[in-house]
């Protein structure tokens, strides 16, 4: 860690760290944790650095990374969105369950998916603006809500498995030699972060996330952007289940059992604020990629279980621990 | 020239009646002091006016139109600024961000996506702006929450003046500002007057009121206790108003 | 909601009528988990054949879901009140139905566990008394998969193995994944276990690891996976990459959607528990206790495998309690 910590190192090295945050919008500490797990892990293992299984890692990150998203936009704004995992569950369930039960066209299947999900997310946004419940009770409700509904769905409770060569072509298709999957992570990544990043909207968002009072007064429509901004969390969320339907080739109604925390953990370890006000969505990728090398690591290096749980666990806690020295100095300066 | 008129307005929060049947008109061009004891309802008084609060009763006139009904956003579009006492900065933003927040430039991102901020228009105008107001700022790319308190106030004042406003509403403006800095908030304000902006100034530093109004008003319990002309008064009356012993 | 409800007053109904018909018959009681899975309605068909072939009545109960132990324990309690012939009782933990239990022993109530969810050494020393145990055995449906891979690929193949257990800490998923390990060392000593991680019975996570294991491990030979969620997540991953032919992989459940992918070609096999089997035979041992003759303490109900073969010929006996 020595290497990081650089209180009282020079100018140089601040200016490089507001570089990468003001212009590549990613904090460097996040890009360097990377980095020296993927370092440690080409050591660890010869399997590690090769370009199918950089695939493989990206291919394993596309749900969460997915999910990701819709979480760093909720949190910039300090809301907060747990429905996450079970929208994804119920969108696949519902995907399936429109062209494989009763047999309508493909594309229902993806409608039905991403509609789902944009529904749940849709009244998570009307349940927090019009009643005022704080956003963690009414996500936290639609998390029970949502895997119920899929559970009802899905018939005895069980997946609903085969669904048509199209849709699984999204999750398991190899354009170009890329898996489909992190084509629809990249570009949906892309747009997200220029959306956050250099539109209207995105400022709106990061300032109302900052200071609600001084949003609202600047003529912000607080109350529409925070509707507008569940109903996109949900849309992810349902493409990200639309995703991992087309990846298995069912409709699981326990699929995405926790992922929202998942999520969510790798929204912050890319230097998204818990309490709003600043949000990077190419942080939030790069927050999953070292989950997604960490665990692709783990597991060619075939370590058991109770040892995955100890190492995710700390690896989590260092990285967080390292953009919180920025934070820090920040203050001190 | 009338501007504003503010005509039996009443607000309540809960049980508590904040303002019982306000009237105030404010002219073009002029300098108002708003004073009273903390709680008065100064702050309360021109929020509704800035449409954050609705109201309760009453009406409020800006250049002849009805204000009720409209948002915070439209009434900036129809040139009421103000800079409010608790409700500043988003301090994680940087200068640009917090002066032209909720009313950034936008241009076609790649000659396609719409919606997209012009940044560098941006950062250009916030220069300009914060030069025009002769301030010292570190870096306008930094996130205001690590300037002073002063340095944070001048940021508010450039959002004001960045639309060209009719009026401008400052609720202690000079709370938190050393004595030069004041002396040029002062100055601002005089030179606002003269570009025909209507000013309206809550402070409870009343050498400064004195300094630079032209007209003091006093609220005392939501009612407007006394209008005076500056010139005409001194501070022992006004005193005398805001504790309620006339 | 409305589900429960009709169960409950279902079983309502079913009490009273059946005590009402039949005074002269002894009357069963049945506390399960939840109805809201296919597994608990297989077993409930299961009781009601055996019932029906034993010539006794049985009301039955079941609460919301199979994490609400305390109220599973308040429905023990009531149901006592009603002093059933015998207490058959899935508990949704090893020790949440321990005081009813006893109680029931007090009253000279015959135990039965069903579905082996509790534990002999903690009923002992908490002064319970059970008739006997029954239900699968998680260690025994693992090794059932050892051996059918051993039998599909050859007892001297060689070749690396991909084990995917359950949640980490899950005492089912071990005991599965133990079971396929130890036999598979025995029968097919060639095949190599290579790894063996936690897919937490996510399917997604399921695919992640096969192809992860895929890189490192490109001949691999066999998956194993704890239940047929991850297999069938596994199987997905392995199609993708156009090794469907190469590899063998084998779940445990015999879930539909298991049973679809088999009849399509792609899963190779499925250790089906037979929970229709474990109903009808505690209805059937429980009357022998009654009746005062003996049976063994732990009765396992055996696991079917299932294969394409299997399937498709539909000739094995034990087929019909596939539900
Ligand atoms: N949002 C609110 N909810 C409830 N009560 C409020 C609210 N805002 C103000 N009040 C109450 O209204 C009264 C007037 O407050 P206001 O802020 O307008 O006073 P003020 O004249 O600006 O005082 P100060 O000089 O201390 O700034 C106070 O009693 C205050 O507690
Ligand atoms: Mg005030």
């Amino acid at each position: 860690m020595t290497a990081i910590d650089t209180a009282g190192r020079g100018d140089a090295w601040r200016r490089l760290q507001f570089f990468f945050d003001s212009k590549v919008h990613v904090r460097l500490e996040s890009l360097i944790v990377l980095a020296l797990l993927c370092v440690a892990m080409t050591v660890l293992s010869p399997y590690f650095l090769s370009v199918s299984n950089f695939l493989n890692i990206l291919l394993a990150t596309s749900t969460i990374g997915v999910l990701a998203i819709g979480a760093t936009l909720i949190l910039s704004s300090a809301g907060l969105d747990l429905s996450l995992g079970s929208v994804l569950g119920l969108s696949g369930v519902a995907g399936a369950y429109l062209s494989v039960e009763l047999e309508w066209p493909w594309f229902m299947a993806i409608i039905g998916a991403l509609g789902s999900g944009a529904l749940a997310g849709y009244i998570n946004g009307q349940l927090i603006t019009r009643t005022r419940i704080p956003a963690f009770i009414v996500t936290l409700g639609m998390l029970g809500i949502a895997r119920g509904v899929a559970l009802i769905i899905a018939p005895n409770g069980g997946a609903i498995y085969g669904l048509p060569d199209i849709v699984v072509y999204l999750g398991q298709g190899r354009p170009f030699g890329v898996p489909t999957p992190v084509v629809i992570l990249v570009l949906t990544a892309l747009i997200a972060h220029y959306v956050l990043a250099y539109s209207r909207f995105g400022m709106h968002t990061l300032a109302m996330g900052d200071n609600e009072g001084a949003a609202r007064a600047t003529g912000i429509p607080v109350e529409r952007l925070r509707r507008e901004l569940y109903a996109i969390s949900g849309l992810l969320a349902g493409l990200a289940g639309l995703i991992f339907m087309a990846r298995v080739n069912a409709g699981d109604p326990t699929a995405g059992y926790t992922y929202e925390l998942t999520a969510i953990t790798a929204t912050i370890i890319g230097g998204t604020s818990l309490f709003g006000g600043r949000g990077s969505i190419l942080g939030a990728l790069v927050g999953a990629l070292i989950m997604g090398v960490l665990q692709n690591g783990l597991n060619l290096l075939a370590v058991q279980s109770y040892y995955q749980q100890i190492a995710i666990g700390a690896v989590l806690i260092i990285a967080v621990y390292i953009d919180q020295l920025q934070s820090e100095r920040e203050r001190k300066s | 020239m009338t501007l504003l008129e503010v005509k039996a307005v009443a607000k309540h929060f809960g049980a508590v009646q904040v303002l019982n049947g306000v009237d105030l008109t404010i002219e073009a061009g002029t300098v108002t002091g708003l004073v009273g004891d903390n709680g008065a309802g100064k702050s309360t008084l021109m929020k509704t006016i800035t449409g954050l609060y609705g109201t309760d009763g009453g009406e409020i006139r800006f250049d002849g139109k009805p204000m009720t009904g409209l948002n915070p956003g439209q009434r900036r579009a129809l040139g009421i600024e103000m800079i409010y006492q608790d409700l500043a900065l988003a301090r994680q933003q940087d200068v640009a961000a917090n002066i032209f927040l909720g009313r950034e430039p936008v241009k076609w991102a790649f000659g396609i996506l719409p919606g997209f901020v012009d940044k560098a228009k941006m950062d250009a105008d916030a220069r300009k702006m914060i030069d025009r107001l002769g301030a010292r700022i570190p870096s306008i790319h930094r996130p205001v929450g690590m300037f002073s308190g002063g340095q944070q106030q001048t940021v508010a004042i450039a959002r004001a003046l960045t639309f060209n406003p009719k009026l401008v509403i400052m609720d202690e403006p000079t709370a938190a500002l050393a004595v030069r800095e004041v002396e040029s908030v002062l100055k601002l304000i005089r030179q606002m007057r003269d570009e025909g902006i209507a000013v309206i100034l809550i402070s409870h530093r009343l050498n400064d009121v004195f300094e630079v109004t032209d007209r003091i008003v006093v609220l005392r319990q939501g009612r407007i206790e006394a209008d005076l002309q500056t010139g005409k008064t001194q501070m022992r009356e006004v005193v005398g108003y805001i504790v309620g012993a006339h | 909601m409305t589900k429960l409800k009709t169960v409950l007053l279902a079983s309502v109904l079913i009490a009273f009528g059946s005590a009402a018909a039949a005074a002269d018959k002894p009357i069963y009681g049945v506390l399960m988990k939840t109805l809201a899975n296919p597994f608990w309605g297989a077993m409930e068909q299961g009781v009601k054949a055996g019932a029906k072939a034993a010539g006794v009545e049985y009301y039955l109960q079941a609460v919301e879901s199979d994490q609400a132990a305390e109220p599973q324990l308040n429905t023990c309690n009531t149901m006592l009140e009603k002093k059933p012939a015998v207490m058959i009782t899935a508990a949704i933990n090893s020790t949440i139905l321990l005081p009813c239990l006893k109680r029931a022993n007090e009253m000279k109530i015959p135990v039965v566990d069903l579905d082996n969810n509790l534990d002999p050494k903690v009923t002992k020393d908490a002064g319970v008394n059970i008739a006997f145990h029954i239900g699968s055995n998680n260690e025994t449906a693992g090794a059932q998969g050892a051996d059918y891979v051993a039998k599909k690929v050859g007892k001297d193949a060689k070749g690396p193995v991909l084990v995917i257990e359950g949640l980490s800490g899950n005492i089912t998923g071990q005991r599965r994944a133990k079971g396929f390990a130890e036999e598979l060392k025995k029968v097919a000593p060639g095949l190599e276990v290579v790894a063996s991680l936690p897919g937490d019975w996510d399917r997604g996570k399921a695919a992640n690891i096969t192809n992860d294991i895929l890189t490192k491990y490109p001949d691999l030979k066999v998956i194993f996976a704890a239940n047929d969620g991850m297999a069938l997540g596994a199987v997905e991953t392995v199609f993708a990459a156009n090794k469907g032919k190469q590899v063998t992989i084998v779940g445990v459940d015999g879930n539909s959607d298991a049973v679809k992918s088999i009849k399509a070609g792609r899963l190779t096999a499925s250790v089906a528990q037979l929970p229709y089997l474990v109903g009808k035979q505690a209805v059937e041992n429980v009357k022998k206790v009654v009746a005062g003759g003996k049976v063994d303490e732990v009765i396992y109900v055996p696991t079917l495998v299932l294969t394409k073969d299997v399937l498709e010929k539909g000739t094995e006996p034990m087929l019909k309690y596939v539900k």
